[in-house]
């Protein structure tokens, strides 16, 4: 058995946890896929449902694994469900069953392979970008054929972000002024390699506010692409591994700007089990905006004249709670008005890997998306999340729009806090 | 009369217990003479009735207070016309449940009165005195405060009808929240006898508002009504819209807001001033027109109820700019509630409706025909009624109709005659197309497959 | 559970011929035949009945749904029309013979029409889509049932759906101004409120399907109100509570909304949502008031005044839509928060005349009692709406069969004091059985009689409302014979 899908969180799916559904429907406007094709097989209660029927025997057919591959696990139900059905668990233990017992076509199997061969490596992941690394020009003409070979690939060369230089972040970032924290910083995979800026802007906004941040070299990916694609094994080893790194780092508190690894470190509970779990239980992650919040501003806040539309990425509004936090630090900075995007509980389409593996449903919700960012007219969108930041960038592309600046919450704090003209 | 089988009928009707006595000029059915009048006291009286027209195939015509006798169209046959007024017992007043059952013949003029001492009434104003519970629900009467309140089918919760093989089925109930089974009230709401016979009916109520006011205005005539009417009606087909919202983040590209008086450059037109009345939060119960000739001006007036009508009556001064100040009194104009014909046979009375905002439009139209037209009725939800002169020539009459119909047809609009003489109803189409007819004549069949409750008075084939 | 189908059916020649003719009436992917999918759509949201449809349909068109039903017809299939399949009565409940059309991808509003308060939609738009799509203009939809972000406005008008407002509002059919259907033969008619003659819209609203499907939906808008107050005032006891109710319409107020929930509901609401209800309640009320600002300060005062003087401990009242929608958690939570009391239960929809109330809840107290099943009561007090909630665990023996007997004891106290089966939850295939306690079989078979006119081979959703289906008959000829007067040559027909 391949070592990345061994089942660590058990071995199927818990009929308890389905027979809390009472099939309401109250999820069904929440799921963005029921939004798009209005099918119960494509809602989470009719997942909930499909789950119950292989339980009760039916076999993981085509079409069912095609229904639980087509979930985003963007956790809005979970958000909507009034009787507490945690839909999170369901998924995560639905697809490793569907891992094991399902055997894809070759095509989505080679594809599958490479994500997950490619997207938890960093080292891999920056080799990678360099044949990304082609002029817009050059990608649009090669656009039509990799679509004919692969919509995956595809969708793969149209979300990459331009390329940044990479910088290599200290290990240690010391408080300015008086220390009122010592906290770690995950630097994740995709948000390290594709969007180090904010790395880099995320530790200078913790350091202004006083806390020395630690960012320990051996850390690579939290689990968190595994864990949401049915591959447990790999994704328990990810946790045991970044939380040894921070174990070494000495710090007690981790801070982390990406979503999705945010979320996922918060269950490494859940993931693992016996002294791991204990080892995971000892340290506190936060996710930026929640800990700035809490920690309150010392820094000055310079002006920054512009609209701003905040977009709430799934794993911090649904998966963490956390929606005022980011748009209470970006409405206290001066000059900044802060614009609400509409439907904005529905996923953008990037959910961790979906949009690689899911390319044309990833492509309707990201369109869908980037209509609604736009016709808010704002100057600029606060992605919390580098998933999310190319999928809404690569649809507005497409779209053929004027492209909208897109940064992080850590840049425009960043920004204001060292009074630059610029966010970067 | 020479029925062969005559006497018999008649002890066969006298033997279900019913009074019956033969009938006279003044049981006249849109024109059509009855034989026989039968007053019966009870619901099984009026089934047993039922059951000796269906064994002896006589038609039936019911009837309350007579006040709208003339409405409609004659009956293809009427045997026997059954009078309701014995039925005239107030089964249960639940004050504390807001809610009334009544006999079918009870007047509006006794149920408001034994209702009013619970400070309670029915919120239907029923136009001509005299109107049974019955009647008005068989005719679907309402009156200026069906803005707030609705009309007879959204106040009656339960009913109790006899069939024409005399059947007696009940639908509804005493409670006002209740969604077992088919509605049959809705159904016999407008049906003109054409079911079977409404004998009992249960209402919810209101408690009467403390204070009223009317603030009434006069605009002047068509010719200077500055706003283009329904000009804000928009067709904004939008893209899919997911069960969180709509498609465009920003709403129905091109919506309007309703035309306000804020934009208008001359006198205000009556549907501009009804729709600013609606979107002032003010809350009128009614919002009532009077035109007395279409060469002259408009009489507009609101209806405010609550604690607090006085400030809110004031608070509206403002919305009919240049052609205030409003009147604001405690008692209703003079032709409140009133239909504009003079309620006796032979009398022409159609019935106008518009969607709201176009009633300036139809109101032109009635004016280009030219006619001395009178029309009264409710401006904000545009169910006016216009009267004739009863000297109105056939053709004068067909023509009017076609050409008001024209007019209001492209609004969503329709005409639709209620009363008017047999010789001028022949020439005209009363209803003008209506998509659910063929279900209702085949609701018809079902109820009343040998056509004998009141054929053909509703409607050809009903 | 009553599974009318037991394993997977196998789906005989006729309905994969019929899929097939189907498919070519419909876009790509708008048929579903597959076992493992059509088994998502076995209930809706009464899961205690199943059938797994034989096809199912997601048109996109009125012309699709025609196309659908006329094929139905073509075959004697029965057919039977869902939207987000969130009834509770089994309203939705499909036919293992027969085709379910599924309305979830008709979901645009078509025209929104506010100088005449109007919005034409399609059916399945949610019933809250219509308010946020006209929210910003300063208008709403009124009538809204607690399940109103997911369920749709066609399913809405098959069951007639009310709300915690419709005690000032009334319910669905006073607010829909023309439907679009498709009858039971296939044609497509508009049944307009401004149509002279039958009620045939008002007879079709809360019809449950049986009379044809809603293809288009034209309602009646309101103006928001310009002022709403919210209040929560905490009794000892129920009948405190009931006492305060009756003073208040009884004073001549007609609040927009009453609900009551008793000591159990509100130990479900706090358990799932932590709503901070007073302390030691053995009753909340919550009374919202809207209108005229003027008119609702007065009034607001006088319920005050009210609660406090039937017995009220407690009076809290919202200052804005933060704090009203903290009162509203505790109570919009209830059906589903009883799952964190209790490992199973029945939700009960019945009517009362609101002065019976007292009386009731004591005979539902006895019942309780007596079988050994604990109640939790949520309710409409305004309108006498009752929603006892019947708690069991099925892992027990016999505790279901108890509940349901409390459950259905509850409506028959419903009956005896002149109320209904059912106020907002519809009938289905759940109540059908019980139908004859509240009506005759003349009034079922006159109410068979509009069922025929429509429907004359019951292919409609059949097994619904009543409970015994009965056959249309031969459709009977526009006369008997001739009039005896007619035959004589003494009068003339015409």
């Amino acid at each position: 058995m391949d070592p990345d899908i061994d089942p660590r969180i058990g071995p199927g799916i818990d009929p308890g946890l389905i027979g809390d559904c009472v099939h309401c429907g109250f999820c069904l406007p929440s799921c963005p896929t029921y939004v798009l094709w209005g099918e119960e097989m494509d809602s989470p209660r009719g997942r909930i449902h499909l789950m119950g029927q292989h339980v009760a025997g039916t076999p993981v057919t085509g079409e069912m694994a095609g229904h639980f591959d087509a979930c985003l696990g963007c956790m809005a139900c979970v958000t909507a469900c009034p009787s507490g059905v945690r839909y999170d668990r369901l998924i995560e233990q639905t697809r490793a069953v569907v891992e094991r017992e399902h055997v894809r076509p070759p095509a989505d199997r080679a594809v599958r392979e490479l994500v997950f061969r490619l997207f938890p490596y960093p080292r891999r992941l920056r080799a990678m970008r360099l044949p990304l690394r082609l002029g817009t020009g050059l990608r649009r003409r090669i656009a039509p054929a990799l679509e004919r070979v692969s919509p995956s690939l595809a969708a793969l060369a149209d979300l990459a972000p331009e390329p940044v230089r990479h910088r290599r972040l200290p290990r240690r970032v010391r408080a300015v002024g008086r220390r009122r924290a010592t906290v770690g910083l995950l630097t994740g995979c995709v948000q390290g390699e594709f969007f180090p800026q904010v790395n880099a802007a995320t530790a200078r906004v913790l350091a202004m506010e006083g806390c020395e941040v630690v960012i320990p070299p051996a850390q690579g990916c939290c689990g968190a692409l595994s864990l949401h694609s049915g591959r447990p094994g790999q994704a328990a080893r990810f946790a045991r591994r970044t939380i040894a790194a921070f174990e070494r780092a000495g710090v007690d508190t981790v801070v982390v700007n990406a979503a999705g690894c945010g979320s996922t470190m918060k269950d490494y509970t859940g993931i693992l089990d016996g002294g791991w779990a204990d080892r995971a239980a000892a340290i506190r992650v936060a996710d930026l905006a929640e800990y700035l919040v809490e920690l309150g501003p010392v820094a000055t806040r310079h002006p920054l004249p512009l609209t701003a539309a905040y977009h709430d990425a799934c794993h911090l509004a649904h998966a963490q709670g956390i929606r005022s936090q980011p748009r209470e630090l970006l409405a206290a900075v001066p000059g900044l008005e802060l614009r609400e995007i509409a439907e904005s509980a529905i996923c953008c389409g990037s959910a961790g890997t979906y949009n690689i593996l899911q390319p044309e449903a990833a492509r309707e919700l990201g369109d869908r998306k980037a209509e609604r960012v736009l016709a808010t007219g704002a100057d600029l969108l606060v992605s919390a999340n580098p998933g999310c930041t190319m999928q809404i960038t690569a649809a507005i592309r497409r779209a053929g729009a004027t492209p909208i600046p897109v940064a992080h919450t850590a840049q425009v704090l960043d920004a204001s806090l060292r009074a630059l003209r610029e966010i970067g | 009369m020479g029925a062969p089988y005559g006497s018999a009928a008649v002890a066969a009707l006298r033997g279900t217990g019913a009074e019956i006595r033969d009938a006279g000029p003044g049981d006249t059915v849109a024109g059509v003479v009855p034989r026989w009048v039968a007053l019966p006291g009870s619901t099984e009286e009026v089934a047993a009735l039922m059951r000796v027209c269906a064994s002896l195939d006589l038609a039936a015509v019911p009837t309350g207070g007579g006040t709208r006798l003339h409405w409609g169209r004659p009956p293809e046959r009427c045997d026997l016309l059954v009078g309701t007024r014995h039925l005239d017992g107030i089964l249960e007043h639940a004050s504390g449940d807001l809610v009334v059952r009544t006999q079918a013949g009870v007047t509006a003029e006794a149920l408001a009165g034994a209702l009013a001492a619970a400070g309670q009434e029915l919120a239907l104003d029923v136009p001509a005195g005299g109107s049974t519970v019955g009647g008005v629900l068989a005719t679907a009467a309402a009156g200026p405060r069906r803005l707030r309140y609705g009309t007879a089918r959204d106040l009656l919760i339960g009913i109790t009808v006899v069939l024409a093989d005399g059947t007696v089925a009940r639908s509804g109930g005493k409670v006002v929240k209740n969604v077992a089974g088919y509605d049959l009230g809705k159904l016999f709401t407008g049906s003109y006898g054409t079911l079977g016979i409404i004998t009992e009916a249960a209402f919810r109520l209101h408690p009467v508002s403390p204070v009223r006011r009317w603030t009434t205005v006069r605009l002047p005539g068509p010719d200077s009504w500055t706003v283009p009417d329904g000009s804000g009606r928009l067709e904004a087909p939008i893209g899919p819209i997911g069960p969180t919202g709509p498609a465009g983040p920003a709403g129905p590209a091109g919506m309007g807001d309703p035309v306000g008086p804020a934009d208008t450059a001359g006198p205000i037109g009556p549907a501009a001033l009804a729709s600013a009345l609606a979107a002032a939060q003010a809350e009128p119960s009614a919002v009532e027109l009077d035109w007395a000739a279409p060469s002259g001006g408009v009489t507009v007036s609101a209806l405010f109820e609550g604690a607090a009508a006085d400030a809110r009556a004031q608070a509206v001064q403002g919305l009919a700019g240049a052609c205030g100040p409003w009147e604001v009194a405690g008692e209703a104009p003079a032709w409140w509630g009133e239909t504009p014909g003079n309620g006796v046979p032979g009398e022409i009375l159609l019935e106008l409706r518009v969607p709201p905002a176009s009633a300036d439009r139809a109101l032109r139209a009635v004016a280009a025909r030219g006619l001395p037209a009178r029309v009264r009725g409710s401006l904000a939800s545009a169910v006016l009624h216009v009267a004739l002169p009863a000297e109105t020539g056939g053709p004068e009459f067909a023509a009017f109709v076609s050409g008001v119909r024209d007019d209001v047809r492209p609004l969503g609009g329709r005409l639709t005659v209620l009363a008017a003489p047999p010789e001028l109803a022949r020439r005209v189409d009363p209803w003008g197309p209506v998509g659910a007819l063929p279900l209702m004549r085949r609701v018809k069949e079902r109820f009343d497959p040998g056509r004998r409750m009141s054929p053909g008075r509703l409607a050809e084939g009903l | 559970m009553t599974d009318t189908t037991g394993a997977t059916p196998v789906r005989g020649p006729a309905l994969d011929r019929i899929a097939r003719r189907l498919a070519a009436v419909l876009p790509p992917g708008a048929v579903i035949t597959d076992p493992v999918r059509l088994r998502t759509y076995e209930c809706d949201g009464l899961t205690h009945h199943r059938a797994v449809p034989g096809v199912v349909v997601l048109p996109e068109t009125a012309g699709q749904i025609a196309a659908v039903v006329r094929i139905c017809n073509e075959y004697g299939v029965p057919f039977v029309a869902r939207g987000a399949g969130t009834g509770l009565s089994g309203g939705a409940l499909p036919r293992t013979d027969g085709v379910l059309v599924v309305t979830s991808r008709m979901r645009r509003v078509l025209e929104v029409d506010l100088p005449n308060r109007r919005a034409v939609v399609e059916p399945g738009v949610t019933n809250l889509a219509i308010t946020e799509a006209v929210r910003p203009h300063g208008y709403y939809y009124a009538p809204d049932p607690s399940s109103q972000q997911v369920c749709t406005i066609g399913g809405n008008v098959a069951e007639n759906s009310g709300g915690a407002h419709c005690l000032k509002y009334g319910f669905t059919v006073n607010h829909v101004l023309a439907l679009e259907i498709v009858t039971p033969d296939g044609d497509i008619v508009t049944l307009d409120a401004d149509d002279p003659g039958y009620d045939l819209l008002g007879a079709f609203v809360g019809s449950e399907g049986t009379l044809g499907i809603t293809t288009k939906v034209t309602v009646r808008l309101l103006r928001a109100p310009e002022a709403v107050t919210t209040l929560l005032a905490a009794f000892g006891s129920i009948e405190q509570g009931g006492r305060a109710v009756s003073a208040i319409i009884g004073g001549g107020i007609v609040p927009a909304a009453i609900e009551m929930m008793d000591a159990l509901a509100i130990e479900a609401a706090e358990a799932a949502v932590a709503c901070a209800y007073p302390a030691g309640a053995g009753a909340v009320l919550i009374v919202e008031l809207d209108g005229p600002a003027a008119e609702t300060a007065l009034q607001s005062a006088e319920v005050e005044r009210v609660c406090l003087e039937s017995g009220a401990f407690e009076l809290r009242t919202a200052a804005d839509p933060a704090e009203r929608a903290a009162i509203w958690k505790g109570r919009r939570s209830a059906f589903a928060a009883v799952g964190r009391i209790s490992p199973a239960y029945i939700v009960q929809d019945g009517v009362v005349p609101r002065t019976a109330l007292p009386g009731v809840l004591a005979s539902i107290d006895r019942l309780s009692a007596e079988h050994g099943i604990r109640v939790a009561n949520v309710f409409h007090a305004g309108d006498g709406n009752l929603h006892p909630l019947v708690l069991f665990d099925d892992a027990e023996p016999g505790a279901a069969e108890r509940a349901e007997a409390v459950s259905g004891r509850i409506l028959d106290l419903c009956v005896e004091h002149g109320g209904s089966i059912t106020g907002e939850h519809g009938v289905g295939v759940d109540k059908a059985r019980y139908m004859p306690k509240m009506f005759t079989d003349d009034d079922l078979d006159t109410m068979q009689l509009v069922r025929c006119a429509f429907d004359s081979r019951g292919l409609s959703n059949p097994g619904k409302v009543f409970p015994t289906p009965r056959l249309c008959g031969e459709v009977p000829g526009v006369r008997r014979g001739a009039h005896p007067l007619v035959e004589s040559g003494r009068a003339e027909q015409f």
